[in-house]
């Protein structure tokens, strides 16, 4: 087991009172699995995923509950520790790859400042690395590419580039943020390919974070549905697209237009818009939105329970 | 021919340049062609999809196409009558049928002001209504894109993206107008809510008898929307036809590339699909490729593609592509 979350909860203190972002979410990783989280915005994947790199550092926030990395606990433990931690075993992929560039300093410059931080190297063995890297995520001309700015290079490779500075210590755990949300469809087709493929060859668990239900189902070995802070529906890629329970997992996946077939008149679509997270709905946050809602959904929250195939609903829990 | 056939808006080689850079920049003054030679009709009532990756002029075409941006080269006709180069005042009362959605409806809307009074603004600006008259109009805007009457004293920081985007309709649909270009309108939206505004779009266009340019790179959205397609690529467009058949069938390998590059959820086992991923990236448009502008990306090019490039054609009613080896 790479990393074990259990009860995860965020919450932050603003003007206007606590926001609880994330509400007891747990969840495990094997050794070189893709777990796919899909939510919304403001459905609280990112912050998990920041909890677990331990970048939250905003004094408003408080977080609970425990996540392991490899058996040891990070939450609680101390800035340098984390920070030998981050970028060597664990590595993070962001949205946009302008936030993980400086625009000052070359590729190559930047990939390989990244390895000397965590490895005791010469500058030119680093070098050499950052070539081996930057041919390994398929840049044309890598020897070429180390001497470019950030500015230099297309949006798709730039990701690219931050992937080989992500890959170069040999991460046993990848965090990927929506990392081809701004790229085009034809390139992301790409990035995804490299997802798969470094997988295999690095062994890396990956925690692939995204809004869209199509590229989940063609990444991910398992997955996790967010909703308003909480996990409402978790399983494996087979069981949650081919047998989706939970009301909210399954009107989402009915609200996104086909690609092949009829073409239905009308989407089903879900009504409302997500809930604020200062103003959470009592009891099952979806309730408001649910077309299955009945009393129970008012007076708790749903548990997702256990087993590999998990929902938080009291409907699903009753039939 | 009668005023249902009559082409609604028409553009005829139509193109619009650039120019970037000073002559004391490094490379000196250069000349970008943002959109090149696009001929494209849109008869009334239907809703043409314009797709292709960013940068291919898909956005500056929409913004050509309300006379945003002047017009380079070429012809641009509004209901037979051309407006190429009319001047602002002489386009002043066109704009009242001619509308646009933008993406982003919080950079659209101004944030200082009651969205009653947003949506009042072209209204005040074109219509001869007095004050009360414009109320009741606002309200039944309102009503229409599904937002409360209470709604018209807030600002616009306190709605929800969604919301936000009904809002831009609102104010599109104000006037009444023919023909109205939506750039990408639900890609700053959430999944759950991106459905919803598409099912408004459709039901305002039965309601108002609307005639859509709608931009998306979201292909599946496009597809819902659309009875026709164009596909650009390096501001050309390379493949146009009805929506359902250049779907299920597209002719210029770089449409076959794109659709088959959405991710779909699939219930089989992985792998059913079949794939094509383009290599390299879509030119610069300040140095476009000879020959076809696709071909250093294209898995099927020859020779001939290198130094001829190929003319859109219909090579069957409806349905034309820009390719010297399109699949029919």
């Amino acid at each position: 087991m790479i990393l074990s979350v259990r009860d995860l909860s965020v919450s932050f203190r603003t003007n206007d009172g606590l926001v609880r972002a994330i509400d007891g979410v747990s969840f495990d990783l094997e050794e070189s699995e893709i777990l796919g989280v899909v939510g919304e915005s403001g459905s609280g994947k990112t912050v998990s995923l920041l909890a677990v790199m331990g970048l939250i550092t905003d004094p408003n926030a408080t977080i609970e509950g425990s996540i392991r990395y490899k058996g040891r606990e990070l939450v609680g433990l101390p800035p340098r520790e984390l920070r030998r931690l981050r970028g060597n075993e664990i590595a993070m992929i962001f949205q946009d790859p302008m936030t993980a560039l400086t625009p000052v300093y070359t590729i190559g410059w930047q990939i390989a400042e990244q390895i000397r931080a965590h490895r005791n190297i010469s500058k030119a063995k680093a070098l050499e690395r950052v070539e081996e890297l930057l041919a390994e995520v398929n840049f044309p001309n890598p020897h070429e590419a180390m001497s470019r700015y950030p500015h230099q290079l297309s949006g798709g490779m730039r990701q690219r580039a931050v992937i080989a500075m992500a890959l170069s210590c040999n991460p046993a755990l990848l965090v990927a943020d929506e990392p081809t949300t701004a790229l085009d469809v034809t390139v992301q087709a790409g990035i995804l390919d490299l997802v798969r493929k470094l997988r295999a060859t690095h062994k890396s668990a990956v925690v692939f974070i995204t809004h869209d239900m199509g590229v989940v189902s063609e990444l991910a070995d398992r997955v996790m549905v967010m909703y308003a802070g909480r996990v409402v529906e978790r399983g494996s890629r087979m069981e949650l697209f081919s047998d989706p329970r939970h009301p909210y997992t399954r009107a989402l996946l009915g609200s996104i237009p086909p690609l092949t077939g009829e073409k239905p008149c009308r989407l089903p679509a879900i009504p409302g818009s997500p809930p604020s997270l200062l103003r959470l709905p009592q009891g099952c946050a979806f309730g408001p939105r649910c077309p299955a809602h009945y009393e129970p959904c008012v007076t708790g929250k749903p548990d997702l329970g256990s087993g590999t195939h998990a929902v938080a609903c009291f409907r699903v829990a009753q039939a | 021919m009668t005023d249902k056939d009559r082409p609604i808006l028409e553009t005829r080689s139509l193109g619009k340049r650039f120019s970037i850079g000073t002559r004391f920049s490094a490379e000196g003054k250069r000349t970008v062609h943002a959109v090149d030679n696009v001929s494209l009709t849109v008869r009334r009532g239907e809703t043409v999809g314009l797709v292709g990756e960013s940068g291919c002029g898909k956005s500056t075409l929409a913004r050509c196409l309300v006379r945003l941006y002047d017009i380079s080269d070429g012809e641009l006709l509004f209901e037979g009558d051309d407006i190429t180069s009319k001047s602002l005042a002489e386009l002043r009362p066109l704009r009242r049928r001619l509308q646009m959605v933008f993406q982003d409806p919080s950079a659209s809307l101004n944030p200082r002001r009651r969205v009653g009074d947003l949506v009042a603004e072209p209204l005040r600006i074109h219509g001869k209504l007095s004050s009360r008259e414009i109320t009741a109009r606002v309200a039944e805007l309102f009503d229409l894109v599904g937002l409360l009457p209470d709604h018209v004293m807030r600002y616009p920081h306190e709605f929800s993206g969604g919301q936000r985007q009904r809002v831009g309709i609102a104010r599109a649909i104000a006037l009444n107008p023919d023909l109205v270009v939506l750039d990408e309108p639900v890609s700053a939206l959430d999944v759950s809510v991106q459905a919803q505004i598409v099912n408004l779009l459709a039901d305002l266009q039965e309601k108002l008898q609307l005639t859509y340019i709608f931009i998306a790179h979201d292909l599946s959205v496009v597809r819902q929307v659309s009875t026709r397609i164009a596909v650009m690529y390096l501001g050309s467009i390379v493949e146009e036809g009805p929506a359902a058949e250049v779907f299920a069938a597209p002719a210029h390998p770089y449409s076959q590339a794109l659709i088959s590059a959405v991710p779909v959820v699939e219930t089989t086992p992985s792998g059913t699909r079949q794939r094509i991923i383009l290599t390299g990236d879509v030119p610069s448009p300040l140095k476009p490729p000879s020959g076809c502008r696709f071909h250093p990306r294209c898995p099927i090019a020859a020779d001939r593609c290198r130094t001829e490039r190929p003319e859109l054609r219909e090579y069957r009613p409806g349905r034309k592509a820009a390719c010297h080896f399109a699949t029919v």
